[in-house]
């Protein structure tokens, strides 16, 4: 894509080289994550072995995909949302867009448990939808000079509507259920239940499509109008994305926090803010962490488990309190 | 698990120093008889037969109604059918987690029975009237389930249907153990939603395993790092939830037998059925699936009520039947 349109808006030969790196890196690991598991063998016999090899493709490798599907399209939705707002601390979990997506799973299991699993995932995109749509009209009416009220709104907002999802789990006794999507993990991923999130990956995907235009859209609604975008469909495709991106990841995997907060400002620290450049590298450096912490998970208790959005929340807030308290690199 | 460990050892101790001084201070300011109680906070003198009983822990409900004891007032919500009668006549308290002071106030009972997941309440509890811990918990669970027994049924003199109850349930425990004698080794899993966990000898559930004598089906390692210690850390160790596992972790394992717990279906859904979630390639390829030896267990019964009499012995006939009919 980059190379069609030109070197000028094309990724530089530095972010092209650290974008081929963080490729190879995150290679590796996906290989090292489907050496991993309770089985044992050496990789040689996974492969020799026909049993060894069904295990492979039933469970490791589309758990590694599932992996690598959740932390690159979080921290895109991330990227996004800290765009569209312009604030770096708003990812979906400090904007109500999780607690709407569960909101409106809930309803869906209240009001028609028998609905296919699609069916519901799309209430919850829907519920998604509006709940960001709120939050940005929330944010709007916030000062400017003000960037540290954003994320507190949010954090309020998403509070308002966890405690809403709460009672309502309470009152008809799915408090459980509720616990269940809550909690981000990857042991019940297998071929055949996580195939929804290629859909994120496709969202991502068609994200990086109008990079530029979410650059610019970061301007904010003046500059970047001035610049002649459709800011207002810009803005909307983008909310489109974080919103579906988000109920699809919750409904397959469950809430895992900090992704799209810490990986998006890891990576603008080091590339910017030029979407073209950076997009790709946010979504391997979140595919990257969270298969680490996905291993990790898998690694720390062997042969248990321990969910991967609890590694993740415990490295995601002390490395996101590091970058709070040390300068920032640009701007 | 180290505090009620601790827990069990001080009351065992109370109960060798005080045991034979409470009984000879008999009835100070009443005329009813005081009758001595194992809790698990302790040895309680209590006087006998309370009329008016709240009961805010389910194991508890399920064996005072095993003895016919009426029950004034119990949680709103129990989610076991075979207490809806007693839930249909009791007062509804509140929940287990969160009691409603105020209504069990307002009943004025002579006797409250907290545990388990109402164990937290209990000093709370005890400023209303007399209050009880008979959490059930830890390696000795048959034990203590059924000393628990026994204390109701002197408490409500009724030791004789306890006693009844307790032949019972052992006659069954006979049975359970030589219908799984020689079978193999099962595999305990609570599946919930899409995920699975797996429950130890050491677990809420382990009883089966040890008072069954039912071999634990772990994970053999092909390199036997050191012994002893490999051998406890493969064993899942003592949690309320399980250990999560994935299901490469059920085919390692390759249990002969497979026990299943249905925890959506305890707390009142199965839309999500737990044979649904154990139906793929890596769990339908263990011996227990090829075989058709895979049991499932009613979950109200033993995740809910776990410990209650009637619980173990309708658990205990499962496990029995279960076997019977495997391959």
């Amino acid at each position: 894509m980059a190379d069609a349109t030109g070197s000028a808006i094309g990724p530089g030969r530095s972010a092209r080289g650290a974008i081929c790196l963080c490729l190879l890196l995150l290679v590796l690991l996906a290989g090292l994550s489907c050496a991993i598991g309770v089985n044992q063998t050496s990789p040689l016999a996974l492969l020799q072995d026909p049993k060894a090899a069904q295990l492979l493709l039933i469970s490791r490798i589309p758990r590694t995909l599932a992996v690598i599907l959740t932390g690159a399209t979080m921290a895109v939705a991330g990227v996004i949302m800290q765009l569209l707002v312009r604030n770096r601390f708003v990812e979906p979990g400090t904007t109500g867009t999780n607690e709407a997506a569960m909101l409106g799973l809930l309803g869906a299991t209240l009001l028609a448990p028998a609905l296919p699993i699609f069916a519901k995932m799309l209430c919850a995109a829907v519920a998604a939808l509006l709940g960001t749509l709120v939050f940005l009209a929330l944010a709007r009416r916030i000062p400017p000079q003000q960037p540290l009220l954003v994320p507190l709104v949010g954090l309020v907002y998403g509070g308002i509507l966890a405690a809403a999802a709460g009672f309502i789990a309470f009152q008809a006794d799915l408090l459980q259920y509720l616990a269940i999507w809550m909690s981000g993990e990857f042991s019940g991923v297998l071929s055949g239940r996580y195939e929804l999130l290629w859909l994120a990956g496709v969202l991502a995907g068609l994200a990086y499509l109008v990079a530029d235009q979410f650059t610019i859209a970061g301007l904010g609604e003046m500059a970047s109008r001035g610049l002649g975008l459709r800011y207002g469909q810009v803005l909307g495709f983008g909310v489109v994305v974080v919103s579906l991106v988000s109920a699809l990841v919750i409904v397959t995997v469950g809430v895992l926090p900090f992704v799209g907060l810490v990986v998006p400002n890891l990576v603008s620290r080091i590339m910017g803010d030029n979407l073209r450049d950076s997009l790709p590298l946010v979504a391997a450096t979140g595919a990257g962490l969270l298969l680490v912490c996905d291993m990790l998970g898998r690694l720390l208790r062997a042969p248990y488990e321990i969910p991967a959005g609890t590694v993740f929340g415990l490295f995601g807030a002390a490395l996101f309190l590091v970058m709070l308290l040390r300068r920032p690199a640009h701007g | 698990m180290a505090k009620w460990t601790r827990l069990q050892l001080a009351a065992a101790l109370m109960l060798g120093l005080v045991g034979p001084a409470a009984a000879d201070q008999i009835t100070t300011d009443t005329d009813r008889a005081t009758v001595p109680v194992m809790t698990a906070l302790g040895m309680r003198e209590l006087p006998a037969l309370p009329q008016k009983i709240v009961v805010l822990d389910i194991a508890a409900a399920d064996t005072l109604a095993a003895l016919e004891v009426p029950i004034a007032g119990l949680p709103s919500r129990l989610y076991v059918d075979y207490l809806n009668k007693q839930q249909a006549e009791a007062a509804p308290m509140g929940t287990l987690f969160e009691p409603d002071f105020e209504a069990i106030a307002g009943l004025a009972p002579d006797l409250i029975v907290a545990g388990g997941r109402s164990s937290r309440q209990v000093e709370a509890l005890s400023e209303i009237a007399p209050t009880i811990d008979m959490t059930i918990w830890g390696a000795s669970h048959v034990d203590l389930a059924l000393s628990r027994l026994r204390s109701y049924g002197a408490l409500m003199e009724r030791s004789a249907t306890a006693a009844a109850l307790e032949a019972a349930f052992l006659a069954k425990l006979e049975a359970a153990r030589a219908a799984v004698d020689g079978r193999g080794r099962a595999l305990i899993v609570m599946t919930n939603g899409p995920k699975v966990t797996t429950y130890g000898a050491q677990s809420r559930f382990g009883w089966l395993h040890g008072a069954l004598n039912l071999p634990e089906a772990v994970i053999e390692q092909p390199e036997a790092t050191s012994g002893d210690e490999a051998q406890t850390a493969k064993a899942a160790e003592a949690a309320t939830h399980g250990e999560a596992i994935s299901f490469e972790y059920i085919a390692q394992a390759n249990p002969d037998w497979l026990i299943v717990i249905d925890r959506a279906s305890a707390i009142g859904q199965d839309n999500q059925a737990a044979a649904a979630t154990l139906d793929n390639a890596l769990v339908t390829g263990t011996e227990a699936w090829k075989k058709g030896q895979i049991i499932y267990l009613d979950s109200a019964a033993i995740y809910i009520a776990g410990g209650g009499i009637q619980s173990m012995t309708a658990t205990l006939e499962q496990i029995r039947a279960g076997f019977a009919v495997g391959g």
